[in-house]
């Protein structure tokens, strides 16, 4: 199976069924299907071929969800770049796996001159074009590339995560056989198109003939407008990180109002989710309630359904047992296998584990989250922490180096340490800057400058300037203490 | 209440919850809030509750696009437009 034969199949089947909706517009899978052909048929003519990369800059939209298709049905793999990343970010992730082609829309495509080669390229995803004479579905081995996913890189420039057919089908697979999803449900997609929670909201959807329902970058953190669009659209299976539920109920009014009828699932990944949030949530709706964990490397592989006895604990969920056939064991320090009750690093090995990093060569046996579990007995899994220093925000993966490496490139920058502040649905990166050059960094100059390199959810929102950084007694930067600081409020903070 | 009071109001909130009193008085009414990342996913939600607690405008979710949250010009534009238009629905609603 592949990701792009299901549009096909229900646009010949049930043209007139939705497939996919935005702010703006609705698709059916006739429709989606059209749209689709036509630009592959577009992009072939400009050269994109079997194993070709894609990359598709652009806010989400029904169209960029057809411009997904058409790249696939070429069986070439497509690189979503989200609409608000800066255009050299883009221009370096093009460079970087080399796109034959940038799709993007009318108003961010000549941004891209001032980055790429003048001959470069480009086309307007959502350029009205002639019909296409013939259907393009090229045949893909399950092997194939499909996408790449471009994630935070510790050493200040982005890895791009490549993902097969396969590794993506054993994942929707496992998904569509866990939620039993009929063609009546319908998904919200609240995860940006370049987060592997979308895959799930897409695939998922298309698998069985459903519609998914897009929620834009503007709407995904607006308490209200989120409650609203969930009753509106009537969805029926919602995923999304714990943040965005928690701000519903915070602040959305969402546990005031009945849970909707529709409603029968709930997923949430990317980070923990508080346990007295989840038992709220389950004394408001009776859908079921799933954790689902795993790093974009290998997709989910592992998850765990929300049951009455889980509601009494006073630790986070459990990240639980394998997903998507996925082979799951803790290592110790000391390299022996982690037993039940021990700790150690997960590690994964399956079907869904990805075919490398894009220009690194292949990935071979089992992948290294880099994530500590506890071990529970029937080899579930209990998430501890991290071994490194990548964080989360919001669900979204941001190794500080990659941060700190953009700030230090400022000219009024010597050093800069960037650490965590707060967790969930409050966390935020706060810089300690040690002036260099002649003036002492403002702000909104530095707000500036990181726009200009890193994606909006890697820039800091507050910076300390320091004349030194606290060091441990072993010459490091005492990143404990740092924190430490970074959780005194600088201004009052909201309820 | 007129523009430039809006005006000052959701520049005086940008400054003091989301750039620690702006110190260097570096923001402008054209600074790009979106672009820059003064306004985030979780900042944008605590501006709408301030806009609709202290000046009194809802904002509808089709009003919440990149477009209309770009700086503090084109937002209090938005403001007092929607503004204009409640006043303009409750002279409709007494007549």
């Amino acid at each position: 199976m592949n990701l792009h034969q299901c549009v096909i199949d229900f646009a010949g089947k049930e043209p007139d069924r939705l497939a996919v909706t935005g702010p703006a517009d609705a698709l059916t899978y006739g429709v989606l299907d059209e749209r689709a052909g036509v630009l592959a048929w577009r992009l072939r003519a400009l050269g994109v071929g079997r194993g070709d990369r894609v990359v598709i800059w652009a806010e989400k939209s029904p169209d960029v969800v057809a411009a997904m298709q058409a790249v696939l049905r070429l069986g070439a793999a497509y690189v979503p770049a989200d609409g608000t990343n800066p255009a050299a970010r883009v221009a370096g992730v093009v460079r970087d796996c080399s796109a034959r082609v940038v799709l993007s829309t009318a108003t961010l495509l000549p941004q891209l001159h001032d980055h790429l080669p003048e001959d470069f390229l480009l086309q307007d995803l959502a350029e009205d074009l002639d019909g296409a004479p013939e259907q393009i579905n090229e045949f893909v081995e399950p092997d194939s590339l499909a996408y790449i996913l471009y994630t935070s890189g510790s050493t200040g420039t982005p890895k791009g995560v490549s993902i097969s057919h396969r590794n993506a089908w054993a994942f929707v697979d496992w998904a569509v056989r866990v939620l039993e999803p009929t063609p009546a449900d319908r998904f919200a997609n609240h995860a940006p198109l370049t987060f592997d929670l979308s895959v799930l909201d897409l695939y998922a959807a298309f698998a069985v003939g459903a519609s998914v329902h897009l929620i834009p970058a503007e709407l995904a953190y607006a308490p209200t407008q989120l409650v609203d669009f969930l009753h509106q659209s009537q969805i029926s299976i919602w995923y999304s990180v714990p943040s965005a539920l928690t701000l519903m109920m915070r602040d959305g009014g969402l546990l005031e109002r009945t849970a909707p009828p529709r409603l029968r699932a709930v997923l949430f990944a990317g980070e923990p989710f508080a346990i007295d949030q989840v038992r709220r949530l389950a004394d408001w709706t009776s859908a079921r309630l799933l954790n689902l964990y795993g790093p974009t490397e290998t997709n989910v592989c592992s998850f765990h359904e929300v049951a009455p006895a889980d509601l009494s604990r006073d630790r986070p969920l459990p990240i639980g047992g394998t997903a998507s056939g996925a082979r799951l064991w803790a290592q110790r320090p000391d390299g022996m296998v982690a037993g039940p009750g021990e700790e150690g690093e997960l590690l994964v090995e399956g079907p869904t584990v990805m075919l490398g990093y894009w220009g690194r060569g292949r990935h071979d046996g089992p992948y290294a989250t880099g994530d500590i579990v506890r071990v529970l007995p029937e080899n579930r899994f209990e998430y501890v922490g991290r071994r490194d220093h990548m964080v989360k925000v919001r669900g979204h993966r941001v190794e500080l180096g990659d941060v700190e490496a953009a700030l230090a490139a400022h000219p009024d920058v010597s050093e800069a340490v960037v650490v965590v502040a707060g967790t969930g649905m409050d966390a935020r990166l706060t810089a300690f800057v040690l002036p260099g050059g002649d003036g002492q960094p403002g702000l909104l100059d530095l707000k500036r400058h990181l726009a200009r390199r890193l994606p909006r959810y890697m820039l800091v929102e507050d910076v300390h300037v320091v004349t030194e950084l606290p060091r441990t007694r072993n010459g490091k930067v005492d990143r404990a203490a740092l924190a430490a600081t970074a959780r005194q409020p600088v201004t009052s903070r909201p309820l | 209440m007129s523009d430039d009071v809006t005006s000052e109001r959701i520049s005086g909130y940008i400054r003091e919850r989301f750039l620690n009193g702006d110190k260097k008085g570096e923001l402008e009414e054209t600074t790009p809030l979106l672009e820059w990342g003064v306004l985030n996913s979780m900042n944008t939600a605590l501006l709408l509750m301030f806009i609709r607690d202290e000046l009194g405008v809802v904002i509808p979710p089709t009003k919440i696009n990149a477009g209309n949250f770009q700086d503090v010009k084109s937002i209090t534009a938005m403001v007092t437009d929607l503004a204009r238009q409640d006043q303009a629905t409750i002279a409709a609603g007494t007549e």
